[in-house]
């Protein structure tokens, strides 16, 4: 990956936001603790961002979603991108039967778009986090399969590999010198987005209600748990929108070019 | 000819794929869930305190829970293959009658976002496009770069705010006229211009770049018929392509808007049966929402290929 | 009908790129550029269009019927094109609407620039296209017709628009010998209907062809003009020289070096591809220090014969036999293009350093050969992309000669070279098979290269001249 002013702004931007995950327990609030008496305060005090409807901390329960939607997208879309890549290199230099039944897999899968596939996958513990998280990985490895398989399988049919292969090289230095360069990037590039896909669905599906359910903080509940509320605490229902906003932003300029 | 059969052939064997992968995903659902199943469905029909014995043991004749599980599985797929889709076991209401009118409300909602999304996006996007590193083309892609961050449902609560609460412009939700249509479709069109903009922006900007264009130019054609005769063809071509791309972000959306807006349509229904674990409901939903999908695409398909004399012709 | 040309001069960011041309052009008397990549000859031409790339900008004066076309606006020198001077494009099948029928493509130059009625363009594009013999072709999209059937309906728009002045730039790049003869006698026949021609080439038998006046352009600078064919005949300028000496039909021929034992044999080879049957019974076998040529048409199937001997591809039918003692690596190949031959990433020195090592040769064993292919040992810290594509090719000759082949197989290996690099990389390849008795097989388009340099010429029939010919080995002429 190259350093491009893009990528160093959207760097940044995560920077912040996982920063701010970080640092905001140095104040010390419980995300979870209620004080009714405290109920939809505006920032200052005790609370520098304010509370919620059940007088909890804005802060520490922003603070504690990011985490949340940090942790979780960096493993679904590692769950994601690990298996695709793998098999989508082998689907392309094994070929035959192997590669046939991968793409039929892949085709089954995206056969249903990929939230409604998650949603399916949660109907069965609606709430759990386990059935959500393997929903997600399992609507995003194809996106890793296809352009793995698909950039490896454009390259081995190109006149380098048979060179490399008269010259007398082996698959390993086909792998390491003639797929490799070119498969990674892509895959940073798409590993990015998956992560942007990742921390979106998981705030849709608690914001409908059937992801991460309250009183968890997560970004998406919060803003369903609030937005009753807005006219008195219209920044407590903005700050979580702001953050899934400046996080997805965030990755997607990381990913540098646009999805092909 | 033949590359269109070919092509709408493997949306048919997509769609039949479809009801395999959403039938199986519910029969496993009915199995899966914890204690005895018979006693949880009669429980969310009649509620938890009229649940007795005699009304779990009618539950289970009625849904034939006693036989071996590849029995139940053959009988599930045999009712799919009826189009039966039982009764719903909240509203004990049989679930094709509900799904004939939630789809209806679907088919409109989708139909006024695609068509509201393609009003917005090509038209900005081919503007950039014929002036590429122009002031316009950098706001443009700010904005949509901008817009591709936020998640459908953001959108959807900030309008709601500005153009339903507080200017009032707009029902926030519910159905009726073309009101209520309004915000959904803008919710889910914003999001699909954002991204088919760029499309068009690149098509265009591609199509003015390429040596045909130029060619065009050179023979005598003013600008404006250049574009018009060998522009905007050769530029929707990957742009109706991109739409079918598109239909993922679509269908997608349409579960999180109906919701936000209380639209009775397809997706507001799904989401209500998995919270409910309303089975029949799920799969049902499921399963128009899936044939929906390879619908628009199938659609989409037969669209490139009436566009595009090279698909015509392989 | 005039176009004076006076003192032009095109400058860039980066200097000037064409210092001070003058020329006069009449109607019936083709004027010929000729120059290799970068001369400044497309830009000269670009600039008496009025389409120079942006950030560039032309000087002097350029006089079309006595208007000079410098000192009028972009907007008035938009409205001469395709009515007053028209440009036949680099590639035409890249340069017509590929969602647009041919036909369409002609009539709105009718319509729209001469605002003529449908049925009366119509009638006059079925004219125009039965001029060209495209008869029938109207009704297809360019994409089914062939690469020489764009560049006449390309040739009708033209004609549509109706110019005085055509310019056709590189008309015949990317075609084969015979298409670039019909090319060059089309484009004869429109200097000889009366309008003022203008041909940018590097192709010199194509400025034989055409006949009338020729410059030749070099950095920039015209270094030579006169009237065809006498400036090729006697041509007074060192470049000029070289340029037709670089001409394959002026190679001195190649030394016999007489046959050894068999490489590879190759008998029965049937092989069909695409549907279409490129050869059946074919036997053809090659001997140890012999040069082979297999010569034909685009399409026909010749690099497929010589991957077969390779054993990169099975025949459908017949056998393939290496001869005794000769290994797999002892088979190697030189691509048509250069660049995709090497691994993008990787600069040439690693690219050769992990090649001795994988075949455990001496470690300066490439460095000892550089000289010899005439390359600048600073090239190896270089990537494939970031040298030119006659040192990239001589690489691909070390690389190969590093591992002692008994067979070397150059397809297409010049084709897309200037033909003075060409034929620096095709005496090279020349010269180090000879000095190490290895074989070659030559697969070319080029008649009067494969004559100069094989002690055998098999020649391929196109598929679509008749699938009835048999392959026939020809002996050279003597």
């Amino acid at each position: 990956m190259t350093l491009s002013p893009k990528r160093l702004l959207g760097g940044l931007l995560l920077a912040a936001v996982a920063g701010f995950a970080l640092l905001a327990p140095l104040h010390g609030a419980d995300p979870l603790k209620q004080n009714l008496s405290d109920a939809l305060l505006p920032p200052g005090g005790a609370y520098p961002l304010g509370t919620d409807h059940l007088g909890r901390d804005l802060l520490a329960r922003l603070a504690a979603g990011a985490r949340l939607s940090f942790g979780f997208a960096l493993l679904a879309a590692m769950a994601a991108a690990l298996p695709g890549t793998l098999l989508g290199l082998l689907a392309a230099l094994h070929g035959g039967w192997l590669e046939r039944l991968l793409l039929g897999l892949a085709d089954a899968v995206q056969a249903l778009p990929a939230l409604l596939l998650v949603v399916l996958v949660t109907a069965f513990a609606p709430g759990d986090f386990l059935p959500l998280y393997l929903g997600i990985a399992l609507a995003l490895w194809v996106e890793f399969f296809r352009i793995s398989r698909n950039t490896a399988a454009s390259i081995l049919a190109r006149p380098q590999v048979e060179a490399a292969r008269l010259l007398g090289f082996g698959t390993g230095h086909i792998l390491r010198r003639h797929l490799w360069p070119e498969v990674a990037p892509l895959i940073a590039t798409l590993f990015a987005f998956a992560a942007g896909t990742a921390v979106t669905t998981i705030a849709a599906l608690a914001f409908v209600g059937v992801g991460a359910r309250p009183p968890i903080p997560e970004w998406g509940s919060m803003m369903t748990e609030l937005l009753p509320y807005y006219a008195e605490a219209p920044l407590a229902l903005l700050l979580p929108g702001l953050l899934i906003f400046l996080t997805v932003l965030g990755l997607h300029l990381l990913a540098g070019r646009g999805r092909a | 000819m033949g590359t269109l059969i070919r092509t709408l052939g493997g949306r048919a064997a997509q769609a039949v794929l479809v009801a395999l992968l959403v039938g199986t995903a519910c029969f496993l659902m009915v199995r899966v869930l914890p204690g005895d199943m018979a006693y949880r469905i009669a429980a969310s029909r009649f509620g938890y305190d009229m649940v007795d014995s005699a009304a779990a043991e009618a539950v289970r004749q009625e849904l034939g829970l006693d036989r071996p599980w590849f029995i139940q599985l053959g009988a599930w797929f045999a009712d799919l293959a009826r189009f039966d889709l039982g009764t719903s076991l909240a509203s004990g209401e049989e679930v094709v009658d509900a799904l004939a009118v939630q789809l209806g409300h679907t088919l409109l909602l989708s139909v006024s976002a695609l068509a509201l999304s393609l009003l917005i996006g090509p038209p900005l996007g081919a503007l950039a496009g014929l002036r590429q590193g122009g002031w316009w083309d950098g706001a443009l892609l700010a904005l949509s770069a901008a817009l591709r961050a936020v998640p459908a449902f953001v959108i959807g609560v900030a309008l709601m705010i500005w153009l339903a609460v507080e200017w009032e412009w707009l029902p926030a939700g519910g159905v009726g006229g073309w009101r209520e249509v309004v915000l959904p479709a803008l919710t889910l069109a914003l999001g699909l211009a954002a991204a088919s903009s760029r499309v068009a922006r690149d098509a265009v900007g591609a199509v003015v770049a390429s040596p045909f264009f130029g060619f065009a130019r050179m023979k005598g054609l003013g600008d404006a018929a250049a574009f018009r005769r060998h522009g905007v063809r050769n530029a929707a071509i990957p742009v109706v392509a991109y739409l079918g791309l598109q239909l993922v972000v679509l269908i997608e959306g349409m579960v999180v808007v109906e919701s936000l807006f209380a639209w009775p349509g397809i997706g507001h229904a799904l989401v209500h049966a998995v919270l409910g674990r309303d089975i029949p409901m799920v799969q049902g939903t499921a399963l128009v929402m899936g044939l929906l999908f390879v619908t628009l695409n199938a659609l989409t398909d037969l669209a490139c290929w009436l566009l595009d004399p090279r698909r015509r012709a392989q | 009908m005039s176009l004076i040309v006076e003192n032009l001069r095109v400058t860039g960011p980066e200097g000037v790129l064409v210092r001070g041309a003058s020329f006069a052009l009449q109607p019936g008397q083709p004027l010929v550029l000729l120059g290799e990549t970068g001369s400044g000859k497309s830009l000269l031409a670009q600039a008496v269009m009025g389409a120079l790339p942006p950030g560039l900008a032309a000087e002097g004066r350029i006089l079309l019927d006595g208007q000079d076309l410098l000192a009028l606006s972009a907007k008035q020198r938009r409205a001469l094109w395709g009515r007053r001077i028209a440009m036949l494009p680099q590639e035409p099948w890249a340069a017509l609407d590929p969602s647009m029928r041919a036909a369409a493509q002609v009539e709105e130059v009718d319509r729209l620039v001469h605002g003529r009625a449908a049925t009366e363009a119509r009638a006059l594009t079925a004219a125009r296209l039965a001029h060209l013999g495209l008869e029938g072709a109207g009704r297809r999209y360019p994409f089914q017709l062939s690469g020489g059937m764009n560049q006449r309906v390309a040739l009708a728009a033209t004609e549509a628009a109706g110019a005085g002045l055509l310019i056709a730039d590189e008309p015949t790049k990317g075609l084969d010998a015979e298409l670039r003869d019909t090319a060059g006698r089309l484009l004869r026949a429109e200097a000889e209907a009366g309008r003022m021609l203008l041909v940018i080439t590097h192709d010199v038998a194509l400025a034989r062809l055409l006949g009338g006046q020729a410059m030749v352009m070099l950095e920039g600078q015209v270094v030579e003009a006169g009237a065809l064919p006498a400036l090729l005949e006697a041509p007074q300028h060192a470049y000029t020289r070289r340029l037709i000496a670089a001409e394959p039909a002026h190679w001195a021929p190649w030394p016999h070096r007489g046959r050894g034992r068999s490489v590879v044999e190759g008998k029965g080879l049937f092989k069909r591809l695409g549907g279409q049957e490129l050869f059946s019974g074919l036997d053809l076998a090659i001997g140890a220090g012999e040069v082979v040529a297999i010569a034909g048409r685009s399409g026909c199937g010749k690099t497929t014969l010589g991957n077969l001997l390779l054993g990169l591809t099975q025949p459908d039918q017949g056998t393939i036999r290496r001869g005794d003692g000769v290994k797999p690596l002892g088979l190697q190949k030189l691509y048509q293009d250069p660049l995709a031959g090497f691994a993008p990433h990787q600069r040439l020195g690693n690219g050769l350093e992990e090649l001795q090592r994988r075949h455990a040769l001496p470690a300066d064993a490439a460095r000892r050969l550089l000289p010899r292919l005439r390359l600048n040992p600073a090239l190896l810290a270089r990537r494939p992309s970031e040298v030119s594509g006659g040192e990239l090719q001589r690489f691909g000759l070390l690389r190969a000669l590093l591992l002692n082949p008994a067979l070397l197989f150059a397809d297409e290996a010049t084709s897309r070279l200037d033909p003075l690099t060409q034929q620096e990389v095709m005496t090279l390849l020349g010269e180090c098979v000879a000095e190490r008795g290895t074989a070659l097989l030559l697969v070319t388009h080029e008649m009067a290269l494969a004559e100069k340099t094989a002690e055998r010429v098999v020649r391929l029939p196109a598929f679509s001249e008749g699938k009835d010919i048999p392959p026939q080995a020809l002996g050279r002429p003597a």
